[in-house]
């Protein structure tokens, strides 16, 4: 039964598929819409009439441009957002599911493990989305049930005041020089997901010793990795380690003295995840909206707003693309473990 | 301290009991009820969570050994209950003063520091916490810059708002207007014929306030220290803004730690939650013993006169002294918060031609949610308000008029919300209001009645510290002449309490407006509130939208403040000691 209904899902996607091209080449709204009235995929979700998105991945304000994007090409539907801290989002669905209320539609949030943990209970439902083939193939086919996919793509790096900084560090290790003392603020790994990663990931390339430095530089801990923004804005401390890359730059194309430095020993990337609750209220729209995030709109939205896009062939803001810089993954069946023992060290360490 | 009593000991504020009590036993039923499903229930669910490992979800007694063996644990108890003293103590130290003078003397501007205690009580802590980061962070804050400019170079920084001291100053400002609010309502519906036999007998201004007015006002006192306390111990955005930095951690910071975790340990925060209820539970008790033997009977069927005390030459000192809390807790942070929020980009400082209203254009139009969620905040606020109100009133007087057996463990159930944390609670709201047969989940009633549930304490300590100045006399007179409990309650208690009956709406009001975490997980993209998207903009760092919304939320409380400050004129306690006033020739 499953089998036929994925079957039948994964035609359906490639009639998508085919339909977004050739509307795309007929250029016009209207062959869009035409395109997307014949979808079966559309046909289906717009019966079901409802969308409700847990959203933890991608601000308030990007969040609301895809789902207005997704409202426009598909009317007919009606689209909830719920758009809280990706933990927060999880913690709710797992109430949920404890006490029978089947609400969510689609998941979306920053920790891999979110989507482990579901898919072992049985929480996902799979689906294959046709036009997640544009994704960069690292990324590609990260489950191979197909329980879930990238949803958004992360980079953590240096950011500074480019006015109080003549020559801004150019790597984790040159955050340790003896200038940057006092001077570099961060988040905590105990509140931020990204900072969790980054302290994982630099025990990983550098070992206990890097923290136990790091700490000597008396950085200012703040909470979420966004608070570098705020401090180096505000004038408190002009580097930021763990920084934000995406949410740097819109800072610094809103106006705001402040620019990113990508690490030579690599960028942190961290994957947002996505997917579809076994239970979900309305499937098809879930299905719809999945495969609607790999496509050109989305990646454009992704773009304008200084996020790494979901396609190969949409360049990201300012020219960058993931090919000009080295980065770094963690990966590994332990991450959960390796997370606890990364935040025990930073207390013991850092602070 | 002495006992004072106007009436004597053998006058139990009791009224006498008559016919078959129909109406009074369906509402004593109601009460019972609404208090079994609102408080009860969600607090069993955080206690029974308690029992339960996170993991494996078995019962387990090893959540409470954890927080009694481990260190790490232990430590942010302390730091909490230093914390809570300390903004208990401040809260007290200015807020009881600050409501004596507002009251009771002709230091000029009263009226206005009333608003403006008021306007600290609109802002959320987060907020208040954001303000005092611009104004005293080491390096960049402007009070800092301003000094060194002034001292030199080597000025170095007088004040450091990341520290122990700066959390218990921000949290003490901004909880200063409950005992503000709960001590000056007391004043307000005081009578003073003992302040003027005292006067009479010789006594200076100050010794009567010390020795009268102020122990008259005790139970107004002790409850808002308690309330003080608590908030102390329950804030999550001054400690997690100000103390991560320095590396304190407070219970409510460690909780946000427990979620943070993967899995995060739900459980586990239930268990840590409750040694603050045992801390806070010993001092209701406290608070009982210390009041249970005394009576603070003031208002009763004799006349009351609002008498002003003249201050003379203290005037405008004395103003100087009330100025200290408005200049701390809104105009130096309010200044901060407006001028980031006039700025398009603000690490660009100040200029003209980075000034800009874009901010609040975006938050009034820009954003297709604010509309929607300003509209719940405060539909939810109002209704969640006036149940609140009404519930904690009726508990309080079945408390106080001892109307049925066990009715002290009513009050003590109607305490039990506020001293847990709202994540926690969100939590236990979620299990008790979600399933059958309640199914709320998703829809405006869920919210309301956790709002009205966390706040409840408030109310009624609110209630029973106005309820425990009016004697019984006026209601066993009417009691005699045939009227029912109810229609006593209504006709007589209710107007009696007056004004004091507004500001306690208001005293929950506001903090239901502004509050935040204990939405967190109830909240659903249709039942939006107005904190949670000024939380996201904060969380996704858009600090000028936070700032404009800041002001906006603010600027619309004080608007329903300004329309209902009228109401509470209406009312009939005031109208009475107002015209008695002003025949006696004084001007109020």
């Amino acid at each position: 039964m499953t089998d036929i209904t994925r079957r039948g899902l994964l035609k359906t996607g490639g009639l998508v598929g085919t339909a977004l091209l050739s509307g795309g080449l007929a250029g016009t709204g209207f062959a869009r819409l035409a395109a997307a009235q014949d979808d079966p995929l559309y046909a289906a979700a717009r019966k079901e009439g409802a969308l409700t998105l847990y959203w933890g991945s991608y601000e308030q304000q990007t969040m609301e441009a895809i789902r207005d994007a997704f409202k426009a090409k598909y009317p007919g539907i009606e689209v909830q957002l719920l758009r809280q801290a990706s933990q927060t989002v999880y913690t709710r669905l797992r109430l949920e599911l404890q006490n029978g209320v089947a609400e969510c539609d689609s998941l979306g949030t920053t920790n891999l493990l979110h989507y482990t943990e579901l898919k072992k209970i049985g929480a996902l439902a799979a689906y294959d989305p046709p036009d997640a083939a544009m994704l960069p193939a690292a990324f590609k086919g990260l489950d191979k049930d197909a329980m879930y996919h990238v949803g958004a793509i992360s980079l953590t790096s240096i950011n500074y005041a480019p006015g109080k900084v003549s020559a801004p560090p150019t790597s984790w290790m040159a955050l340790l020089e003896d200038q940057w003392k006092g001077k570099i603020t961060t988040g905590s790994p105990a509140f931020s997901g990204d900072v969790a990663s980054w302290v994982v990931a630099i025990r990983r390339k550098y070992g206990d010793d890097y923290l136990r430095r790091f700490g000597q530089q008396k950085p200012k801990v703040g909470q979420s990795n966004v608070d570098t923004v705020t401090d180096i804005l505000a004038g408190e401390r002009v580097v930021g380690s763990g920084a934000p890359f995406s949410y740097t730059l819109t800072q610094k194309a809103a106006g705001n003295p402040i620019d990113v430095s990508v690490p030579t020993d690599d960028a942190i990337l961290n994957l947002g995840l996505t997917g579809i609750p076994a239970k979900a209220p309305h499937p098809n729209a879930a299905r719809l909206f999945t495969n609607f995030l790999y496509s050109k709109e989305v990646s454009d939205i992704l773009s304008r707003n200084f996020w790494p896009t979901l396609r190969t062939d949409v360049a990201w803001a300012e020219g960058r693309s993931l090919d000009q810089m080295k980065w770094f993954r963690n990966t590994g069946d332990d991450l959960a473990a390796e997370v606890a023992e990364g935040i025990a060290k930073w207390k013991e360490l850092v602070r | 301290m002495g006992v004072i009593s106007t009436s004597s000991r053998g006058a139990e504020a009791r009224p006498v009991m008559a016919r078959v009590p129909v109406v009074k036993t369906a509402i004593l039923g109601a009460v019972v009820l609404l208090l079994a499903m609102l408080v009860v229930q969600p607090f069993g669910w955080v206690v029974f969570n308690s029992f339960h490992d996170d993991a494996t979800g078995a019962w387990t007694l090893n959540n409470y050994a954890r927080v009694v063996q481990s260190a790490d644990l232990i430590e942010p108890l302390v730091n909490s209950l230093l914390l809570a003293t300390a903004t208990a103590v401040i809260a007290v130290g200015i807020g009881v003063p600050l409501a004596w003078l507002v009251s009771r003397t002709d230091m000029p501007f009263r009226r206005s520091i009333r608003v403006l205690t008021l306007t600290a009580f609109v802002t959320p802590s987060f907020i208040g916490a954001t303000g005092w980061i611009l104004l005293a962070a080491p390096n960049s804050g402007w009070l800092n810059v301003l000094w060194r400019s002034l001292a030199g170079a080597d000025g170095g920084t007088p004040l450091n708002i990341y520290s122990m001291a700066g959390a218990v100053f921000v949290c003490g400002i901004y909880t200063v207007p409950y005992s503000f609010t709960m001590v000056s309502s007391a004043l307000d519906e005081m009578a003073v014929e003992l302040e003027d036999a005292a006067t009479t007998l010789g006594c200076g201004v100050l010794r009567t306030m010390l020795s009268i007015t102020i122990p008259l006002a005790a139970p107004a006192v002790i409850a808002s220290f308690i309330l003080s306390f608590i908030q102390g111990l329950t804030l999550f955005g001054v400690p997690a803004f100000l103390l991560t930095p320095t590396g304190i951690p407070v219970v409510t910071t460690k909780l946000a730690e427990f979620y943070q975790l993967f899995p995060p340990e739900i459980y586990l925060a239930a268990a840590y939650c409750m040694p603050l209820l045992l801390v806070t539970g010993g001092l209701f008790w406290m608070r009982r013993r210390y009041l249970g033997r005394k009576q603070y009977v003031t208002i009763s069927g004799k006349t009351r006169a609002g008498r002003q005390i003249r201050l003379g030459g203290w005037r405008w000192p004395a103003l100087l002294f009330a100025l200290l809390m408005p200049m701390t807790a809104v105009f130096l942070p309010y200044a901060a918060l407006l001028l980031v929020s006039l700025t398009r980009a603000w690490g660009q400082g100040l200029s003209w031609e980075n000034l800009s209203l874009y901010w609040y254009w975006w938050a009034i139009f820009g954003n297709s949610e604010t509309h929607t969620a300003i509209v719940n905040s405060l539909v939810y606020s109002t209704l969640a308000a006036t149940l609140c109100v009404a519930l904690g009133t009726l508990v309080a007087y079945i408390v106080e008029r001892r109307l049925m057996t066990g009715a002290s463990l009513l009050g003590a159930v109607a305490t039990v919300p506020i001293v847990i944390p709202g994540i926690v609670l969100s939590v236990g709201f979620f299990a008790a209001y979600t399933r059958a047969p309640f199914n709320l989940y998703g829809t405006p009633l869920l919210l309301i009645a956790a709002f009205a549930a966390t706040f409840l304490p408030i109310a009624y300590s609110h209630g029973g510290s106005i309820l425990k100045g009016i004697g019984p006399e006026l209601e066993r007179a009417a009691r005699s002449l045939g009227a029912g409990e109810a229609r006593t309650f209504l006709s007589i208690t209710i107007p009696l309490m007056g004004g004091g009956l507004v500001s306690g709406w208001f005293l929950v009001f506001i903090p239901i407006i502004r509050e935040l975490s204990v939405a967190v997980f109830l909240i659903t993209p249709k039942t939006n509130v107005m904190t949670t998207l000024i939380y996201n903009a904060k969380d996704g760092g858009n600090y000028e939208a936070v700032c404009a919304m800041s002001v906006l939320l603010l600027l619309i409380t004080l608007l329903l403040v300004a329309i209902a400050r009228p109401l509470a004129g209406l009312t009939g306690a005031r109208r009475t000691s107002r015209k008695t006033a002003e025949a006696a020739g004084v001007p109020s």
